[in-house]
């Protein structure tokens, strides 16, 4: 007791009180306003497969910065945001230009276009005058601490502004992306819309080089925006949670960097790593989770109607029903066998009393239609995918919980009355 | 619709006097009109001085070898490539001014189907050619979109992601965006690829109502044993072989000219211009 008491004593606690300070609110909001911005226009970068351009225009607005801290002579936001603008548009146009002009395909093109644009302006730094220093080191890192009052209004405004002309264009932007080719011919400004989308995607990349810096900020524009594509198949479902996970990814991933001293930018890039990961894993239409339940469940199913079609046979036979005798005529194993008798009690379709295996009228009428589904579709196979009678039986034993098609199945072959083995169809309930 | 008659009514005259080949008498101008379009890739000729008229109300079929330039021939048409030299009108006017009285059915096989909408959003898709930039789509345009699924018999599918409808009904969709635009023209590349023979019947009949009521259909095809369905048809190998009434056009001799495989003569001293130059001086 003693000891405990002490060490808590001696515990910093101050370091956990950081979190809550100016700092941290300022650094946050203005983190998280660069993620909805990133995951929103991320989605346009991932369904026009441009991410490799997003990554482009980040380390081809060196020059540009470059150039206005030459010009300004000193890192003021607006003429920073000017000369990486300028950049950016540059390097979307060159990148056009090279592509169209020689027989070099667009991904190359970028990449030509941007590695030169990057060392262009690694060459300037050093021909700049005495006593400017440019930080290239936080321009590739990022430095959270030189996230100021003014960075925050800047993304006050970007933020919200791309939001709104995402909004306001929303369909020319979505159709555009979609098919290009037809939004062409509906007269709609295809290329000026990519343009646009370029120079806002700049505006966002040079807000948010400051906290992740060149080489991580792409993540903070395709991971947000990957993981929500994962998870709807609605374009605005998309934008809204693409814009939510990359604010999240930011001030999840700036609180605990704070808390555990991280660096800042990698630590959000882990985060939107992170939830990229639960949208794989969770994605309801193809999610390794979801589709792992369904299968399961599937099996479930199969499994209780194999039971109950065996509690039948034996209550026909009039041999006694004990969970042995169950067990071994649906082959299944006792305690997946008893479990099935659980879930098939819970359903109604057996006697209630654990200690007495046998079936309920409405579990009788389940058992039956099952039979009469699985002769039908016995008679199906060998009368129109020419199966041969003696092959038929495992296949239906599948077929068989499809009993939903049974109805069809009897229409089609014209009310059969004797499946290929010459043994009765159960006539159609009700 | 009242608004877009009296259009083409004013225009009359305008187009009595450049118009070359009309020969039917219907008032107005013709729904396309193609003057000696030349349309070349890096140099190297794709259509050569392609010139046709194409009547109202009329099913055309556009069919010919691969590389016969149809696909490029539609995309002059609606302005997506740049003319050589030549020109098209629409309605006897530049196709800037009446651009909302084409729509466009692209071949499908360039189309990115995990993109995240539904067989309605992709319908509705087609009033944004009505809208402007900053247009919303509201009531009436979803009526319109429905109509448009319902006349395609998808309606049923609405809700289904893209990726989630056959190769057939994939293509009813995206004729549906066609219909929902509500255009006079319809220009459709390969609508009938991946289609079965049941719903290729649906398709023509459904082009066979819409002729009815006025519009003009121009359809690139691959498939020569439906010609007869088309009431003009053109065979295109980079350049015009022969266009008019399908029975007239459809001889043996005339697919032998469009699809025999050898290179046309004005084929082989282009290349003999471009890759010979040197030695032939």
């Amino acid at each position: 007791m003693m000891i405990e008491t002490l060490a808590l004593v001696e515990m910093d606690w101050s370091q956990w009180l950081v979190p809550f300070t100016e700092r941290w609110w300022q650094e946050t909001v203005c983190s998280a306003l660069v993620g909805v911005a990133c995951g929103v226009l991320g989605c346009f970068v991932v369904l026009r497969r441009m991410a490799l351009i997003g990554d482009a225009l980040s380390h081809a607005v060196l020059p540009g910065v470059v150039i206005a801290f030459m010009l300004t002579r000193d890192s003021g936001i607006v003429g920073l945001l000017l000369g990486a603008l300028f950049a950016g548009l540059a390097t979307a146009v060159l990148v056009n230009l090279v592509s169209r002009h020689s027989r070099t395909k667009e991904d190359s093109s970028i990449g030509i276009v941007f590695t030169s644009l990057f060392a262009l302006g690694i060459v300037l730094i050093s021909a700049l005058p005495r006593g400017l220093h440019f930080d290239l080191k936080c321009f590739l890192f990022g430095d959270p601490l030189a996230v100021g009052t003014a960075d925050l209004w800047m993304m006050a405004v970007i933020a919200p502004a791309v939001v709104l002309i995402v909004t306001l264009l929303y369909h020319p932007l979505k159709i555009s992306s979609f098919d290009p080719v037809v939004a062409a011919a509906m007269g709609l400004p295809v290329v000026l819309l990519h343009y646009l989308l370029m120079g806002m995607l700049s505006a966002t990349v040079v807000a948010g080089l400051k906290t992740t810096g060149v080489i991580l900020v792409v993540a903070m524009v395709i991971t947000p925006a990957s993981a929500a594509y994962q998870l709807t198949n609605r374009f605005w479902v998309m934008l809204t949670l693409a814009g939510l996970f990359g604010a999240l990814s930011a001030a999840i991933g700036m609180s605990v960097a704070f808390v555990t001293n991280a660096p800042t930018g990698p630590a959000m890039v882990l985060v939107a790593a992170g939830l990229f990961a639960l949208a794989v894993l969770l994605s309801p239409s193809h999610g390794v989770v979801f589709d792992w339940v369904r299968r399961r469940r599937l099996n479930q199913h199969i499994q209780s109607e194999d039971v109950l079609k065996a509690v039948f046979r034996l209550t026909e036979v009039g041999t006694p029903c004990t969970v042995e005798a169950v067990a071994s005529d649906a082959s299944m194993g006792l305690a997946r066998v008893r479990s099935m008798l659980d879930r098939l009690r819970g359903q109604g379709m057996m006697m209630p009393d654990p200690a007495q295996v046998g079936l309920t009228p409405q579990g009788e009428a389940r058992a039956v239609e099952m039979i009469r589904s699985h002769r039908l579709w016995e008679s199906y196979l060998v009368e129109r995918a020419q199966l041969d009678v003696s092959s038929v039986h495992d296949a239906a034993e599948r077929l068989e919980h499809a009993h939903g098609l049974a109805d069809e199945v009897d229409e089609q072959l014209g009310h059969p009355r004797f499946d290929p083995q010459g043994k009765p169809i159960p006539p159609r309930r009700g | 619709m009242n608004s877009t008659t009296q259009q083409s009514g004013s225009q009359a005259v305008d187009a009595s006097a450049t118009v070359v080949g009309v020969e039917s008498a219907v008032a107005g101008p013709a729904p396309i009109e193609v003057v000696n379009a030349m349309v070349a890739y890096d140099g190297r000729p794709v259509l050569r001085s392609v010139s046709f008229t194409s009547p109202k109300g009329k099913l055309v079929g556009i069919v010919g070898p691969n590389g016969a330039g149809k696909s490029t021939l539609l995309k002059a048409i609606l302005g997506l490539v740049r003319l050589d030299s030549g020109t098209v009108r629409v309605f006897g006017q530049p196709l800037k001014r009446v651009r909302r009285r084409v729509a466009y059915v692209p071949q499908t096989e360039a189309v990115d189907w995990d993109f995240p909408v539904t067989a309605m959003d992709v319908v509705m898709m087609g009033s944004y050619a009505g809208l402007g930039l900053f247009g919303r789509p509201g009531t009436r345009q979803r009526a319109a979109a429905q109509l448009a699924l319902e006349q395609v018999g998808m309606a049923d599918f609405a809700k289904r992601h893209i990726r989630r409808l056959s190769g057939g009904q994939q293509q009813r969709v995206f004729l549906a965006r066609a219909l929902c635009q509500q255009a006079d023209i319809l220009l459709l590349d390969e609508p009938f690829a991946g289609v079965d023979a049941a719903t290729e019947q649906a398709i023509f009949d459904l082009m066979d109502r819409l002729t009815a009521e006025g519009k003009t259909l121009i359809v690139v095809n691959h498939d020569l044993s439906v010609l007869d369905r088309f009431d003009l048809l053109m065979l295109l190998n980079q350049q015009i072989v022969a266009f008019g009434p399908t029975e007239q056009v459809a001889t043996d001799e005339n697919l032998r000219l469009t699809y025999g495989g050898r290179l046309s003569l004005l084929e082989r001293a282009d290349t003999t211009l471009q890759h010979a130059g040197p030695e032939m001086q």
